[in-house]
């Protein structure tokens, strides 16, 4: 089945785009497995961690086995075997441990980590387990990288993923998840409240975790501005969630309105990675969409809670006191401007 | 984070002596190994060389950094970490691998010494407990007696050197680096690149 025209010698010098093609031929026709070529896409991943190619081509095999319909029946149903949504919950799982792979093998694998977001953005639909799954998972990998700017950037896809799904009603709050009914929870109905319980997440919680982590690592390891950057990332959502914004959240692309974006608020520093919608391929309206699908007009609000801001002062105080580290200094007299540019 | 090689050398007069070493090369692509290896040793002979005794530097190359700490009977050890290791724990380590070096070999033997004839096993041990900077070293025992604006830092090897040296004659000058490594020296970057850190600046 396979030959030398199917190797996925995905090389800077091969002549790609005719050996992609082919392969997306080869697939189509159910000559070439599906399952197989993204096996040796992982293998050609080893050696060449940030192939734009070998990600391109992978997420359209992706998006070919998710349709099915695409596919000659015999290929799918002979590959997964299971039902439609283990088979996908294996695909899932697969991208998320090949991502991780790539993403050891160069520092801030751009490529690797939108990847890992498209995957759950499409296959996994940004369902809230997978999402909470993930963010205790890669809080280990986090730690021991902590000028990986991308691996951090993952982290706040997943914090404002959680938190868009979020919808507050008082005191209550719902998600939504991959379930059919809606978690929608009556204070009364003590039943409802029993089993929407595990659907239910505590998002302050969770955020107050994140801040925790975040000052853990900037102690431990100074002088590193993907930390502070994360930061302030954070802070932003927990005072989004506050209610200082009800509706609104959190603006991510700059392009956007002219004023009060987050690139107004300089939340994070110019470069490759920053806010923008990680529009991986273009290949569909909805990974055109990306980030924006969470993205509302960031409107003009009071400031962030006193509190909140004071705790973070003290903060700064506490690192600018005990730190020896030049860069840790400049790093936290930065947040500090900019949690005042914050309060204007 | 990581670490990627942890020595003990005498520094002697003339030249520094390298006692033991430990290293871990894992993430280089097989066939560069044993060049990093001898860079590595060769980098942490010449930055013993230069430092002065009873003194504590990190030198930058490219990503990586290498802390040295020369006590004041000679006796030295040199980390070499990637940039994001901190540096509080890789003088914490040295320290204390010094420190027990010291108590387990004779003094005698170190201005002699070689890694065949010392013994001391727990190097591999230290470097390899070091990987995860928290696990060995929780931020509560971190010694609050070291004064980190005494430690130097260089940004590059060559403001380690006189004025007039070339690293490229040390280089070629050097008994611990093999051809192919000298040979590597010319066509690559001071430091081999690794898989891990991808980037090759020159």
């Amino acid at each position: 089945m396979l030959d030398s025209r199917t190797k996925p010698g995905n090389t800077p010098n091969e002549p790609g785009t005719s050996l992609r093609d082919r392969k997306k031929e080869l697939i189509l026709s159910g000559t070439l497995n599906p399952i197989k070529d993204l096996h040796l896409g992982k293998l050609a991943l080893t050696k060449f961690p940030k192939s734009p190619e070998t990600w391109i081509h992978r997420r359209w095999v992706l998006q070919q086995l998710i349709q099915e319909t695409s596919l000659p029946s015999f290929v799918t149903k002979g590959n997964l075997g299971i039902s439609p949504a283990e088979g996908t919950q294996q695909l899932i799982r697969e991208e998320m441990e090949v991502c991780g792979e790539a993403a050891g093998r160069y520092p801030s694998n751009y490529n690797a980590w939108s990847h890992r977001i498209w995957v759950l953005q499409h296959l996994a639909k940004l369902d809230v387990k997978i999402l909470l799954d993930e963010l205790s998972s890669t809080k280990h990998w986090a730690s021991m990288h902590v000028s990986d700017h991308s691996g951090f950037h993952y982290r706040q896809f997943l914090l404002k993923s959680l938190v868009s799904q979020t919808v507050t009603d008082g005191s209550v709050l719902e998600q939504n998840t991959l379930r059919s009914e809606p978690a929608i929870v009556l204070p009364k109905d003590e039943e409802a409240v029993a089993s929407a319980e595990e659907s239910r997440i505590n998002l302050p919680h969770l955020l107050e975790e994140e801040v925790e982590f975040s000052t853990d690592l900037i102690d431990s390891y100074p002088g590193h501005e993907t930390l502070w950057c994360h930061r302030r990332h954070v802070f932003y959502l927990q005072h989004h969630l506050n209610g200082r914004f009800p509706h609104s959240v959190v603006q991510l692309s700059p392009a956007d309105s002219p004023g009060g974006t987050l690139s107004d608020l300089h939340l994070i520093p110019a470069g490759p990675h920053t806010s923008q919608a990680m529009e991986v391929d273009g290949l569909s309206d909805s990974s055109k969409q990306g980030y924006s699908q969470e993205t509302k007009r960031l409107k003009r609000t009071p400031a962030p809670d006193s509190l909140g801001l004071e705790m973070e002062h003290r903060f700064i105080d506490q690192v600018l006191s005990t730190c020896r580290n030049v860069e840790q200094a400049r790093f936290a007299n930065a947040y500090r401007k900019w949690l005042v540019t914050l309060s204007q | 984070m990581r670490l990627y090689s942890l020595s003990v050398l005498y520094k002697g007069d003339a030249k520094a002596v390298l006692l033991k070493a430990a290293y871990d090369v894992s993430s280089f692509s097989f066939f560069q190994r044993s060049s990093v290896q001898e860079f590595m040793t060769f980098t942490s002979q010449l930055i013993v060389e230069r430092s002065s005794k009873g003194s504590r530097a990190s030198v930058k190359e490219q990503e990586y950094l290498c802390h040295v700490y020369v006590r004041n009977d000679s006796l030295a050890g040199v980390v070499i970490a990637d940039s994001e290791y901190p540096s509080r724990v890789a003088f914490t380590l040295l320290e204390k691998v010094l420190d027990e070096f010291s108590k387990q070999v004779d003094r005698i033997d170190w201005p002699v010494g070689s890694p065949d004839t010392i013994q001391f096993a727990g190097l591999d041990g230290h470097l390899s407990r070091y990987q995860n900077p928290r696990e060995a070293d929780p931020m509560t025992k971190v010694q609050a007696e070291l004064d980190e604006t005494k430690i130097i830092l260089h940004n590059t090897m060559e403001s380690l050197l006189e004025r007039g040296e070339k690293l490229d004659d040390l280089v070629s000058k050097s008994e611990v680096l093999g051809i192919q490594s000298k040979a590597f020296y010319k066509t690559e970057v001071y430091f081999l690149t690794d898989s891990v850190n991808g980037r090759r600046t020159k």
